[in-house]
């Protein structure tokens, strides 16, 4: 046991000396962390760098295999996240926790709910609810049903739950992945408060430019190593990125518009679940970028394209072929690729090898003949999509699943981008995904275009849309209503056109043939 | 190839059966009686000179009914009416035999056609329940089922009963309507057959498209569906090749000793659960379902073995069963949870 120190009270969360080894990597390697009370840490780190790890040790979800933990300056060995929450840690996961059929209120003190005669007193939870959220400034009405709401919204009741339960210390994952521009402002000015009235934040991202805005002070991880300590005002986006990835990154680079040639993709009045007379063209040589807050429909909208959701109304034409009404086959076959938002989920099957991931749509055009696929060459295949694109994989036997987000990422790129089809719809090609990764990410898909691939990019990071597409349409609650060309597309147009500031008469989209 | 050969010595299976294995010692200890003479009696009896032909015979309906399953299994898909498609098989294969004017021989193909088409036909029926009204395939499989059992009953109770006798079977084959056998044995090709199955099985499995997209969906059926895989129609194609197969099995029943379809013969020994216990040991796997199937087989028929020479009552090869399931469904927690850790890590 480690006497309380000296300087206890100005440290909130202490970590010294954390080791942790998986079978084949060392997650974190002796590292040390100290967060004092009332500041806003920033936790850096590529995927991979073991920043999950860490806070998962920190949080009671993973025991260290040496180092200690020591919250408000008293050691802490947390065996589960319970114990974490009584000594007053709470973390919001990048994958809410919340109940989406019950209230506001519900959620926020469900298992520390306030009793009366040993039932639930419903009036003082909503009234805790007001009182929390009206301190905090974090304005969600307790009523409202958890799923009903925007994701901004269902963000701030994760945070009053660990309010209501105490939290002096909150943890947030990659908090802004699913906010607009405003909403994440917005988040930033609530931890700011939070930390004004002497809560800390850790806050667990990739995303340099709030680190930038929101933070005191940052700590980046590489390989499961602390490289870096440093206070925010003295330091830049670059010198940060630089630590993050070992080498000297360009940053937000803007790619030199393409030469559009013909129509390739035509919808109009497209009609489904989700989205309403969605029209618009993606030509030849021509990235379409489609920005909006993640949940307006773009991903309805691709699906709908791809043949995985039904279509009430509308018409598709790929090539001038009309694919309204085809299967998801028949629209690969006739010259359509496909990068689903989610990778893990829908993208890969990720106990199957990488080799089995690779040939995935391929299996039935090059790699197979009268029926038989070869395990050589699904093997080969693998190799050169290994080579190709730079996918970081021991042998195209091991699961897809031990890649990290960014290798699987490329294998699912370099997967479609290996049909050379006509047409690429991909969705959000490097969320989760490393600054480096997203480089050579974006390069591959400005390479795809140049070679006179059409491209329609789902995006909801608004840097990597200006930086690629040569259009950019906005979708907002399920409608295009908005369409720029790429020097117009400033990031403040976007931001309020994803925002719902675009009002429906300013549409400019091309007509279709 | 060491290291195949380690990682099978480390995998859960090995450590499932050798933890069943003394757990079952303690169980026999516990009941007095010796473990170690009541496993030789379990070996001897199903893999000796006498046993081994039994073991094989058992082994042949075990490794049909595992098959059956397990092909669907592959996909993800679980077909629980083994039993009916099994025995409708039997019962459409012994009225063939009894009825078909063709020369035994071509007879004897014919009836085993016509079993394997009426599982097909049977359990396709399951699977368009599921795919046009929306039955999950476990329900409709399952209740699908008895009724076909009941109709084989009925049959063979009333209108196809052999005349004359107390027993509720129809009469025997005509002479020459059966599977030839191995020697005097009552090994049939029946055996032949069914591993011929299971050839087929391991070659569409590992080396053709088809093979590919039906792992790939039983791995993440949502990832098949987004590469183009239609699962409807790969539903209906897996539980037709799923039904033929259990019908094959029951065709084969009636193709071998006693040669005729005796009500309950077929679905009492409970080949249809030991087959799909043997195909989830497996995980569907096609060497991996052989193997399981023979498994179960040597214990079945062991334990019959051992109640003979050692008074041990055969449940306890059941008992053993058990156990190495338990194991094995305790082991679904160990790959998930290194997945996690993996995911996390690299």
């Amino acid at each position: 046991m480690t006497p309380p120190r000296a300087d206890a009270p100005d440290v909130a969360v202490e970590l010294r000396g954390i080791t942790k080894r998986f079978p084949g990597t060392v997650a974190n390697d002796a590292v040390d962390l100290t967060v004092r009370r009332g500041e806003i840490h920033a936790l850096m780190g590529e995927n991979g760098a073991g920043k999950s790890t860490l806070m998962s040790i920190l949080y009671g979800m993973t025991r260290a295999d040496a180092g200690s933990v020591l919250v408000d300056g008293r050691e802490a060995d947390f065996a589960s996240p319970g114990d974490a929450m009584a000594a007053g840690l709470g973390m919001v996961h990048q994958s809410f926790k919340l109940f989406d059929s019950l209230s506001v209120a519900e959620n926020v003190v469900l298992a520390a709910e306030p009793r009366r005669f040993g039932l639930v007193d419903r009036a003082a939870a909503r009234r805790r609810v007001r009182e929390l959220a009206e301190e905090h400034g974090l304005a969600v009405d307790p009523d409202a049903r958890v799923g009903e709401l925007p994701v901004g919204l269902r963000q701030r009741v994760e945070i009053l739950k660990l309010l209501h339960r105490g939290a002096r210390t909150l943890i947030l994952d990659e908090p802004t992945a699913v906010l607009t521009p405003a909403e994440a402002d917005a988040l930033f000015a609530v931890l700011k408060s939070l930390a004004a009235q002497g809560r800390t934040v850790i806050l667990v991202t990739h995303k340099l430019r709030e680190v930038l805005e929101g933070s005191d002070r940052v700590t980046v991880l590489r390989d499961g190593r602390v490289v870096a300590r440093l206070v925010t005002a003295e330091t830049s986006a670059d010198e940060i990125a630089a630590a993050m990835t070992g080498r000297a990154v360009e940053l937000d680079r803007i790619h030199a518009p393409g030469t559009p040639g013909d129509v390739v993709l035509a919808v109009s009045g497209l009609t489904t679940d989700g989205v309403s007379e969605a029209s618009l063209t993606v030509r030849a040589g021509e990235i379409v970028g489609i920005a909006g807050v993640a949940g307006n429909g773009q991903s309805e909208l691709i699906e709908a394209l791809a043949g995985l959701r039904p279509t009430t109304a509308g018409r598709v034409t790929l090539l001038q072929q009309d694919i309204s009404h085809a299967s998801a086959t028949e629209r690969r076959l006739k010259g359509l690729a496909y990068v689903p938002e989610d990778r893990h989920a829908v993208g890969t099957a990720p106990a199957a090898s990488v080799a089995e991931n690779l040939a995935m749509g391929h299996h039935r055009t090059t790699l197979s003949s009268r029926g038989l696929l070869p395990p050589a060459g699904v093997r080969a295949h693998a190799r050169q999509l290994i080579e190709r694109f730079g996918i970081k994989a021991p042998t195209p036997e091991v699961p897809a699943s031990a890649l990290s987000g960014g290798n699987l990422q490329k294998l699912l790129i370099g997967r479609e981008l290996a049909h050379e089809v006509p047409l690429l719809l991909v969705e959000q090609p490097t969320r989760g995904v490393d600054i480096g990764a997203i480089q050579n990410i974006h390069d591959q898909l400005i390479a795809y275009r140049d070679a006179g691939h059409a491209v329609l990019l789902v995006s909801a990071e608004l840097s990597e849309i200006r930086g690629l597409a040569d259009r950019v349409l906005v979708m907002y609650e399920g409608r295009i209503t908005a369409s720029y060309d790429k020097n117009q597309a400033d990031e403040r147009t976007l931001g309020l056109a994803m925002a719902g500031g675009a009002s429906r008469e300013a549409v400019t989209v091309e007509a279709v043939d | 190839m060491n290291n195949r050969i380690l990682g099978a010595l480390r995998s859960p299976i090995t450590f499932s059966v050798l933890a069943g294995v003394l757990i079952g010692a303690l169980f026999l200890v516990g009941t007095g009686a010796d473990p170690i003479a009541s496993y030789e009696a379990v070996l001897t009896g199903s893999l000796g000179a006498d046993g081994i032909g039994s073991t094989l015979t058992t082994g042949t309906s075990v490794l049909g009914m595992a098959l059956a399953l397990a092909i669907p299994l592959r996909a993800g898909l679980i077909n629980l009416g083994g039993d009916g498609q099994m025995v409708l098989g039997g019962i459409t294969a012994a009225v063939t035999g009894l009825y078909s004017p063709l020369p035994a021989p071509l007879t004897v193909v014919l009836a085993l056609l016509a079993g394997m088409a009426a599982g097909a036909a049977y359990a396709a029926l399951a699977a368009l329940c599921e795919n046009h009204f929306g039955v999950p395939l476990l329900v409709s499989s399952l209740l699908l089922s008895y009724p076909a059992v009941s109709l084989a009953s009925y049959l063979a109770r009333y209108p196809l009963k052999e005349p004359g006798s107390s027993l509720p079977q129809t009469r025997s084959l005509p002479d020459g309507v059966a599977l030839p056998a191995f020697g005097d044995s009552t090994v049939t090709w029946g055996l032949v057959l069914v591993v011929l199955a299971a050839a087929a099985y391991w070659f569409t499995d590992q080396r053709t498209a088809i093979g590919y997209e039906i792992r790939m969906t039983g791995l993440n059926s949502r990832f098949a569906a987004y590469a183009g895989v239609e699962r409807r129609g790969l539903t209906l194609k897996l539980m037709s090749v799923s039904g033929a197969t259990a019908g094959l099995v029951g065709a084969i029943g009636v193709l071998s000793f006693p040669y005729r379809f005796v009500d309950g013969s077929l679905t009492a020994p409970g080949y249809t659960w030991t087959g799909l216990t043997a195909a989830l040991l497996a995980t569907a796997a096609p060497l991996g379902t052989v193997v399981a199937s023979f498994f179960f087989a040597v214990l079945q028929v062991g334990g019959l073995a051992m109640e003979r020479t050692t008074e041990v009552p055969r449940e306890l090869t059941q008992v053993l069963q058990a156990i190495v399931i338990v194991f094995l469904a305790a082991r679904l927690r160990f790959p998930s949870r290194w997945f996690n850790r993996r995911k996390e890590a690299v």
